[in-house]
């Protein structure tokens, strides 16, 4: 019952986050699907998954909040509310599929004795470079193009 | 309950408001909901007992970080530049700005 709780109000925030116009407010929403994936992989037993999910939403929602502050416009006065329960019912109605219908799917149930340790370590250890090197690289270019950006403003 | 159907809800959620939102923010947040929803399958459709769902994961995560990190650069950019961060309005500043190098470049040319 609880994961199907955590589904509707999965479904509600992220139709929340698209639907509200204020990026703050938007934003609020997301926190809140980060906040029942990270409870919806703790139920499913999924640990680690759980743990670099928090890291890596608390990042992101630190950047996204930064930007929504300094891009947010002059609140709009203007009476959202109904429109806002409109689209949490809508929401409620999409989610129902997720918890009544169900597709079958046979997954790989093959216990293995390889530990999450051996399986990123020794199974994915040229992934696992390979993805820093990724990163370090994404890091460089946007460092480039803002340095660019500064250099020609001062110019 | 069903993941794949939780997933793909997710998956439409995020299209639509990559179709119709115009704020670079909410495209982001749009990206941020396809990619949650996409690793989400890596962990709960792989078993329990066998880590390497959750080991691909971070593959996944790295390439989240990575568009998100792009993203916010770009936005960052565009909002110098523009002012702006509505895609619309950043298409008709382009124009504009593309119509005066033309013109620009055809009247150098008269000149000559």
């Amino acid at each position: 019952m609880i994961m199907e709780l955590i589904a509707v109000v999965l479904i509600i925030s992220a139709c929340l986050a698209i639907y509200l116009d204020e990026a703050i407010y938007s934003v609020v929403s997301l926190a809140f699907v980060f906040a029942m994936i990270i409870i919806l992989y703790a139920l499913s037993g999924a640990s680690h998954a759980a743990i670099f999910q928090i890291a890596i939403g608390t990042g992101t929602l630190v950047a996204l909040f930064l930007t929504g502050e300094m891009f947010s416009e002059a609140p709009k006065r203007k009476k959202q509310s109904k429109k806002i329960l409109g689209v949490a019912a809508l929401a409620l109605l999409i989610s129902l599929p997720s918890i009544l219908l169900s597709i079958e799917v046979t997954p790989v149930v093959s216990a293995s004795n390889v530990s999450f340790a051996e399986a990123l370590w020794a199974l994915r250890s040229a992934d696992v470079v390979l993805q820093g090197l990724v990163i370090v690289a994404v890091a460089i270019g946007i460092a480039i193009i803002l340095y660019e950006k500064t250099r020609r403003v001062e110019d | 309950m069903d993941y794949l159907i939780l997933s793909a809800t997710l998956i439409a959620i995020g299209i639509y408001g990559l179709l119709t939102k115009r704020h670079l923010l909410k495209v982001l947040i749009s990206l941020e909901l396809v990619a949650v929803a996409a690793t989400m399958n890596f962990v709960l459709l792989s078993s329990p007992f066998n880590p390497l769902g959750e080991s691909l994961l971070i593959l996944a995560f790295s390439t989240d970080t990575c568009i998100t990190a792009i993203i916010l650069a770009l936005m960052f950019t565009c909002s110098k530049k523009y002012r702006t961060c509505d895609l619309n309005e950043i298409a008709k500043f382009e124009q504009q700005e593309t119509c005066i190098r033309d013109g620009g470049k055809e009247e150098n040319t008269e000149a000559n």
